[in-house]
């Protein structure tokens, strides 16, 4: 009678133990193939690894940042390291974060400095998609000249530094805007135009 | 950019209708014809931004919304006075009009001219001075390509316009009359230039070119004044007085009839 009565308990132990691991396998799976799926999605299939090259370490990449001078009207460059790779797409997001934190020296970001990247996907044709947060319509009231500086900065500074990046568009908060403040025409994809770059 | 391809071609067909029927009125002439007749019943005057979009705003609160306005009422006052063509203004009080509807307006009046009146803003407060910008297509390298060569067989082209025509068509068609637009506006941009630095004593910023939203969908020659700098706290403060406003709006005209070949 008590061997019966242990047994069940030992048997009720095994079934429990058994759903603990099956749920711990579930559970492990769960997270993993999460990971999966959020790597495949920011993965640019156009783009070899830069890290892979350079070791694997956390190596460094410099980048040349377009800024504005007080004194005139052209864009001016500014080279600054940042983390490198593992894909263009992310170097690029963080050359933006940089272009969008400001000059170390003395220079000045045409961008607000809310403004966020949220995105940046870099297609097979060269195609460069930015999403930038509201902030870059919304923390500033652009004039053509400072509308034009903002738009440049961000697509020389793309076209610049990596090389698969022809052209660029600009989107806001995921969407196609008709312009920043106004002027620009967002709706085409723009060349570089280094003409308003300082020589 | 599935949706950018779709809103391009609805566009494109959109603008081709009103640019059909604007041909008539503004002759797609070359560069060598230029100014000798100028058939021009309408000009349509747009004063940059208006009611919830403010424009750039100055250190003083002045705002490019209200000079822009003040600066196209009288323009359409000398012109009016002085020309034998109707003036129409794309807003004449401080209200919200989208940057397509401006261009609707244009093009459903058939105008024959365009111009665009602002007042520049940068981010450096030094930045100063005058300049006309005219449209640039930012054409993509294949679009560029394309542009080439059907300008370059453009009987081809006709002689494969038929009903069927498809959108695509009509927006390649439509890039190729805003080429030849281009060439007009440029002028027109050039001799407007030229008298806002007779003037104003404004440094003479030259003519420019940019992909600016409003010169993207006008049937006509277009140009874009930026009178000088709202950002600048000396410009905003000459910007905001009636006796500098009556200046840019003298000068644009005096540029416009140069241009027209009208005697002053």
């Amino acid at each position: 009678m008590t061997e019966k009565k242990q047994g069940g308990v030992s048997r009720q132990a095994l079934i429990l133990g058994g759903l603990a691991v099956v749920l711990l396998v579930l559970v492990i799976l769960f997270f993993t193939g999460g990971i999966g799926e959020k790597v495949k999605r920011f993965v640019d299939a156009a783009v070899p690894k830069a890290s892979d090259a350079a070791g694997g370490q956390a190596a460094a990449k410099t980048v040349t940042l377009f800024f504005l001078s007080d004194d005139d009207d052209f864009l001016h460059k500014e080279t600054r390291e940042i983390a490198a790779g593992p894909t263009d797409a992310e170097e690029a997001e963080r050359a933006l974060v940089e272009l969008i934190k400001g000059s170390e020296k003395g220079f000045v970001s045409p961008l607000p400095p809310q403004t966020k990247v949220r995105q940046v996907f870099i297609g097979k044709d060269g195609l460069a998609t930015v999403d930038f947060s509201r902030d870059i319509t919304e923390k500033i009231s652009y004039g053509s000249s400072s509308e034009l500086a903002a738009v440049y900065a961000v697509v020389d500074t793309l076209a610049f530094n990596f090389k698969p990046v022809k052209k660029v568009v600009l989107l806001v908060e995921g969407a196609e805007k008709e312009t920043l403040g106004g002027h620009v025409d967002l709706s085409r994809p723009f060349l570089p135009d280094y003409s308003l770059v300082a020589r | 950019m599935k949706i950018s391809r779709i809103h391009r071609t609805a566009r494109g067909a959109a603008l081709a209708a009103a640019l059909l029927v604007a041909a008539a009125v503004c002759p797609v002439s070359g560069d060598a014809a230029a100014g000798q007749d100028r058939r021009i019943q309408t000009m349509v005057i747009d004063p940059g931004h208006g009611g919830m979009e403010t424009g750039a705003k100055g250190k003083f609160g002045n705002l490019e919304k209200d000079i822009t306005l003040a600066i196209s009422l009288k323009l359409k006052a000398i012109v009016e006075r002085n020309m034998g063509f109707e003036v129409v203004l794309t807003r004449d009080k401080d209200v919200d009009v989208s940057i397509e509807n401006r261009s609707a307006i244009a093009n459903n009046r058939k105008a024959g001219l365009f111009i665009s009146i602002h007042a520049n803003g940068a981010v450096q407060k030094k930045a100063a001075g005058s300049e006309t910008f005219f449209l640039s297509l930012n054409a993509t390298d294949e679009e560029t390509r394309r542009l080439a060569y059907l300008e370059n067989n453009s009987s081809e082209l006709q002689s494969r316009l038929d009903p069927s025509s498809d959108d695509d068509l009509m927006m390649i068609l439509w890039d190729m009359a805003q080429t030849a637009y281009i060439k007009q506006s440029s002028r027109l941009a050039e001799l407007v230039q030229e008298e806002l630095d007779a003037m104003l004593g404004t440094r003479n910023r030259g003519i420019k070119q940019a992909p600016f939203k409003i010169l993207t969908g006008v049937a006509c020659p277009a140009i874009l004044v930026e009178a000088a700098f709202i950002s600048n706290p000396a410009e905003e403060q000459k910007l905001a007085s009636a006796d500098f406003q009556a200046k840019i709006a003298e000068a644009i005209y005096r540029g416009l009839a140069r241009y027209l070949r009208v005697p002053e």
